[in-house]
């Protein structure tokens, strides 16, 4: 009998992410670590539509945005626990993919993507005017009920962590399941060439309305847990911009269409960000600058990515080993 | 013998342009039919509008029975019709395989299966060698035999098949024709868009020839090549 070494590496990765909080007890650094795998979830979940199915979102803050508010409209309103909330949020993100989709996949190309953005900004003004039901451009605090597990709320970071790493091992199987299915073959086809794969039998618009939909549900769980976890939501946290970018940057740079990419391009980038701010501070634009510069070079010299890089540098390793 | 595919007054204009007015013929069932003409003629329109990639301005297409006009492309897959492109459309970042496996996944939804029946169908091409080839990686005349083997294994009952030698040198074309043969043998009804009248001469007994989108001539090859329009068709229309 013997056990594919791939499941050994992922036990050990999953015990290893499980283990670290009792390992890492500084706030600090459990807040990078949340960071990024609040991140690596939301790049995995774009990474369903806009990586296997290359329809390059960048309008993902819609969903991240309107998660958070369903959950915290529901929780200040009507009491009802933001666990509840997360997935009505899902429930809210995957119903308003269906309209922006049946706008947007009417455009192919970099004409979808400036589409998305559109979306998400509009439904940012929209929040930023809506004073009465939704607190306008001022926000709100989330009010805090100390250790209340039941309403997503816990005293230190730790909890906070679990959570969002099953989030993420959730999008991870999903997105593993997917990527073994027809469905899986179907995206990859789709988005290498949609009149090809029409001819072959796939109902293209379809196949592209159900992926949005559930990356667009798993984005919007992602935006709930933001909200709880920093405890504020105005509509430019929920629907910021940069949350689409980076959903998108994490993915190309840690590798579009494979199931890990995102969560290697997370780790990378989010590590670099941390770093630069405890060496220079807040100093303006260097972030941006620094994001920028390893885009350039990703799309330059390793436009598959870190994962692709691997597969090369795994293929020759093999091709070497054949030969002698 | 029963009809594969009867078309009808087919029309279709691209702004000013005709590029196909009104077209009619028939397919039987089990036979090769070769759909010849000088560039621009309305070859491709016509498969693009038999396939649901365009819609007709006018006319009707049935296939085995049934009208296909309004069915989107997919669904006229679903019906029994696969096609290959004119410039061959692999899904370049994936392996043969997988390819193919697009392809038999509209008839078993379980991908061991799809993978028994693709390899089936890549067998039958002769391609079992790059199975594990990235698409983009082949050459031309493998990139063709990968677009039948995708087509293949959606299991048809007609097959099109648009310049399938187009940029293959001549011992690639005599494979190619052996491999058409070897698919008609099989019981499935093709239409062949060709421009190699030797590749046309060796595969097809019925011939259809349209020249500025019209039918100018149909029969059988010794027909069709006695025929003055067509002459003057491909010579031009000084004639010599």
């Amino acid at each position: 009998m013997k056990i594919a070494p791939r499941a050994i590496v992922a036990g050990a990765v999953v015990a290893l992410l499980v283990a670290l909080p009792l390992v890492v007890k500084s706030s600090f650094a459990l807040d990078i670590l949340i960071r990024i795998l609040l991140f690596a979830f939301i790049g995995t979940a774009w990474n369903l539509l806009g990586g296997y199915a290359k329809q390059f979102s960048l309008g993902h803050a819609a969903f991240f945005g309107l998660g958070a508010y369903t959950s915290t409209l529901m929780q200040i309103d009507l009491g009802i626990s933001p666990w509840i909330g997360m997935l009505a949020g899902g429930v809210a993100g995957m119903l308003a993919s269906l309209p922006i989709g049946w706008l947007c996949f009417r455009l192919r190309g970099p004409y979808f993507t400036i589409a998305t953005i559109a979306t998400a900004q509009v439904l940012m003004l929209v929040f930023l005017k809506l004073r009465d039901f939704a607190w306008g451009a001022e926000g709100t605090t989330i009010p805090n009920l100390g250790n209340a597990p039941l309403m997503m709320q816990f005293d230190g970071k730790a909890p906070y962590y679990y959570v969002v790493l099953l989030l993420l091992l959730l999008a991870l199987a999903i997105t593993a399941w997917l990527e073994r299915s027809r469905i899986g073959y179907y995206l990859v086809a789709l988005g290498e060439d949609q009149d090809a794969a029409e001819a072959v039998g796939i109902d293209v618009p379809r196949v592209k309305r159900d992926i949005f939909m559930i990356s667009a549900f798993l984005t919007a769980m992602a935006g709930t847990f933001y909200v709880q976890y920093i405890y504020f939501i105005d509509p430019n946290t929920a629907f910021n911009f940069s949350i689409s970018i980076e959903a998108a940057l994490v993915s190309i740079v840690g590798g579009v269409g494979t199931l890990l990419g995102p969560l290697i391009g997370t780790v990378l980038l989010e590590t670099t960000s941390a770093l630069l701010q405890s060496w220079l501070g807040n100093l303006a634009g260097v972030q941006v600058t620094v994001y920028s510069v390893i885009l350039m070079a990703v799309i330059l010299w390793r436009p598959t990515g870190i994962m692709g890089f691997l597969a090369e540098l795994n293929a020759r390793r093999r091709a070497k080993r054949v030969s002698s | 013998m029963a009809q594969a595919l009867i078309v009808k007054n087919l029309d279709k204009h691209f702004g000013g342009l005709r590029a196909v007015q009104d077209v009619s013929f028939t397919v039987q069932e089990n036979e090769t039919m070769a759909l010849i003409g000088p560039n621009g003629a309305g070859k491709t329109t016509a498969f693009n509008l038999i396939m649901g990639f365009y819609r007709p301005d006018a006319g009707s297409v049935s296939a085995f029975g049934r009208e296909i006009v309004g069915l989107r492309p997919h669904d006229v897959c679903i019906h029994g019709l696969a096609r290959t492109f004119q410039v061959a459309k692999p899904f370049g970042g994936m392996t043969v395989l997988e390819n193919v496996m697009t392809g038999a996944f509209l008839r078993d939804r379980h991908p061991d299966a799809a993978r028994e029946n693709a390899r089936e169908a890549i067998a039958f091409v002769g391609l079992s060698a790059r199975e594990n080839t990235p698409a983009r990686d082949l050459t031309t005349i493998d990139q063709r035999r990968l677009e039948m083997a995708r087509a293949v294994a959606t299991q048809p009952r007609l097959l099109l098949l648009d310049e399938v030698m187009a940029g293959l040198n001549p011992s690639e074309v005599d494979q190619a024709v052996g491999l058409v043969k070897k698919l008609a043998e099989r019981g499935l009804t093709i239409v062949i868009v060709e421009h190699l009248m030797r590749a046309v001469m060796a595969l097809a007994k019925h011939i259809v020839v349209l020249d500025h989108g019209q039918k100018i001539a149909e029969g059988t090859p010794t027909d069709v090549m006695s025929n003055p329009e067509v002459v003057r068709a491909y010579l031009g229309a000084s004639g010599h």
